[in-house]
């Protein structure tokens, strides 16, 4: 008996049907493909986090007063082993991204500002005890941000940006919870805080204007960021729930950005409370 | 690794003790915020040297002067006057509080002197089927002269409503660009205007900006070139129209003129303005504008009280009530001596 596919099926689903008999064919067909594992001591790790919380922010070139209010941020971050040090060197990227909204404190005034940052560490680690990690290493960022005061004139807005090299230290213990009838439920603390040592970072002058920014170019006011005029951390405090198929993160990220330049006080401080997961794998490559 | 440790927690307790607090805090007492005022004005400003010299008073003397003034039963209101009292002894138009109950300003650069200009008068020249290119309104006078109207540099205007209008303007003998009344607005397009006056790069002014908390912690002053542009240029004679409103932009837009060699100006001294504003914040909430980088003409003169014009002009009342603007008239009469003397001088 033939049907006629026509009567049976609505034109997207047949298109649809048509890609799937595709795949299914591609995949029964092809060859059966070998991997092997790139590393043997530790598998990959990915996370994405997504967090809320309170921010502070300072900028003398917009307003004299701190304003207060929110943050919305999301942080993805990854990290394998590499073979450096006899694998003991791991590589860590993070990206990290927010939004902000704060108020001055008479309520007249608001600032909406943002910000995008990239990060790439490396980390020597040691474990000491049988489930506790240590790593210390270095790292290096990008920063760029802006803030924008809804209500002044001509310095309506101050941008960011920085690239820095800074020292990054962390530790992490595994450990299992018990829970009923014997079962055991494995979690896992993890604390990390960089701290940048040296680098660049934009400032405009104490009275200059964008508009003589955009006149001469922004290349004069590339600073020199260092402790001394730039004291910034960033601490993040997790823990991972493992369950059988996912492994859920939860932490608490402390941040603070400053400077004191120029005659320019800008600081940045928020805490947030992060919330994703987290995403084990092996790297594998093909085998010859 | 320890050591790294260590010094990652020695850090962490340096930065909570270290960590910034904003300048100033909430407060609606009027001593803090009239402290606060004065300390903005006192650091940021960028004409205190030159305002003490050119007005006498000494900015110090102003803190106790006013201080005197308060007393902690005030309204919000008799605190808005005292601060607007103390910041209007500048005497300069960029410099405002403002609030939900009033703009504190003083406007004395225009208010003190005659305006100069009939605007129902200038409409009469402009007659009812004049061209509006964005913020510029334009026609033909009978006696084939482009009368162009700018009347604020807050409209904005393309490269493409210039190029047009310069294109039907292109047979007229001569532009008369009355910009009487013009406060200002955006120094761009002040200086996109300016690039059709010139074929070929001029020196206009500086602008420098304050480098520190002194009142004479200045940049070194930086030239502004006006460029060509490379679209339709004037090349004939233009009489720019000038009032003693013309201010911030408009005042800037004088400057540039002045150095274009084909442009008379004519009117009254410009109102002055010469400071990009910035603006900040007291602790009650009140926002505050204040000059913060100066810019000078081409011999790096001051032009914050104004610009002089070329060939002083009033509006002459008489005339007013014949239906005549004396000084379009006398524009006219300027530019169409000049190409009568230009039509004589070549050769038949």
């Amino acid at each position: 008996m033939i049907y006629d596919l026509k009567l049976w099926f609505t034109p997207s689903q047949r298109g649809r049907g048509l890609i799937l008999m595709l795949f299914v064919s591609v995949s029964l067909f092809a060859e059966k493909t070998e991997y092997e594992a790139v590393s043997d001591r530790s598998p990959a790790a990915r996370s994405l986090l997504f967090g809320i919380g309170r921010t502070h922010q300072l900028d003398t070139y917009l307003s004299p007063m701190e304003y207060r209010g929110i943050q919305v941020s999301f942080l993805t971050q990854s990290e394998r082993m590499t073979h450096l040090a006899k694998r003991h060197i791991s590589f860590q990227s993070t990206f990290f991204g927010a939004y902000t909204h704060t108020d001055n404190p008479a309520g007249t005034a608001d600032y909406q500002g943002g910000r995008l940052a990239y990060d790439a560490a490396w980390h020597y680690h040691y474990s000491p005890l049988l489930g506790l990690d240590l790593k210390g290493g270095a790292l290096v960022g990008a920063d760029l941000g802006f803030l924008y005061n809804s209500r002044n004139g001509n310095n309506p807005a101050q941008g960011r940006f920085s690239a820095d090299l800074s020292l990054s230290a962390g530790a992490g213990y595994s450990f299992l919870v018990p829970l009923w009838h014997g079962r055991r439920i494995p979690m896992q603390a993890h604390y990390q805080a960089d701290l940048p040592m040296i680098g660049l970072m934009f400032c405009p002058e104490f009275g200059e204007s964008y508009y003589e920014i955009s006149q001469r170019g922004v290349g004069h006011d590339i600073i020199c960021a260092h402790p001394g005029n730039s004291l910034c951390l960033r601490q993040l405090l997790t823990m991972d729930v493992c369950f059988k198929r996912v492994t859920l993160r939860m932490g608490y990220l402390f941040d603070i950005r400053q400077s004191n330049a120029r005659f320019i006080k800008y600081h940045d401080v928020s805490h947030s409370f992060m919330l994703g997961f987290v995403r084990h794998f092996q790297l594998m490559r093909v085998k010859n | 690794m320890k050591r790294l440790l260590l010094l990652l927690l020695g850090t962490c307790s340096l930065l909570l003790s270290s960590c910034q607090h904003g300048e100033l805090s909430y407060d609606t007492t009027p001593q803090s915020n009239l402290d606060a005022l004065w300390t903005i004005i006192d650091q940021r400003y960028c004409f205190l040297s030159y305002k003490e010299q050119q007005l006498g008073f000494r900015w110090a003397d102003l803190h106790a002067k006013y201080s005197a003034k308060l007393n902690s039963q005030m309204s919000r209101a008799q605190l808005f006057e005292i601060l607007c009292q103390m910041v209007s002894e500048l005497k300069d138009g960029h410099v405002n509080i403002s609030t939900s109950l009033d703009l504190g300003r003083n406007w004395s650069w225009k208010e003190d002197y005659p305006e100069n200009l009939d605007r129902e008068l200038r409409q009469q020249y402009l007659g009812t089927d004049y061209h509006i290119g964005s913020g510029l309104k334009y026609t033909i006078l009978p006696d084939n002269i482009a009368y162009v109207v700018y009347e604020s540099f807050a409209d904005a205007i393309g490269e493409g409503n210039l190029s047009d209008m310069l294109s039907y303007l292109r047979l007229c003998n001569g532009m008369i660009l009355d910009i009487r009344g013009n406060s200002g607005g955006e120094l761009t397009n002040a200086e996109r205007l300016s690039r059709r006056f010139t074929n070929e790069q001029r020196l206009v002014g500086y602008i420098c900006h304050k480098t520190g908390t002194g009142h004479d912690d200045f940049s070194e002053p930086q030239a502004e070139y006006i460029t060509p542009s490379s679209n339709i240029r004037w090349q004939k004679p233009v009489i720019l129209l000038v009032n003693r409103s013309c201010y911030s932009a408009a005042n800037i837009f004088v400057r540039n003129m002045k150095e274009m060699p084909l442009v008379t100006v004519m009117g009254d001294q410009t109102g002055g303005g010469s400071g990009l504003p910035f603006s900040s914040e007291l602790p009650i909430g009140w926002s505050v504008r204040f000059s913060a980088s100066p810019s000078f003409d081409a011999r790096m003169q001051h032009i914050e009280f104004g610009i002089e014009p070329d060939v002083y002009a009033g509006l002459d009342e008489t005339l007013v009530l014949e239906g005549k603007d004396s000084m379009i008239e006398e524009a006219r009469r300027l530019i169409s001596g000049n190409s009568e003397a230009k039509a004589l001088e070549s050769p038949i």
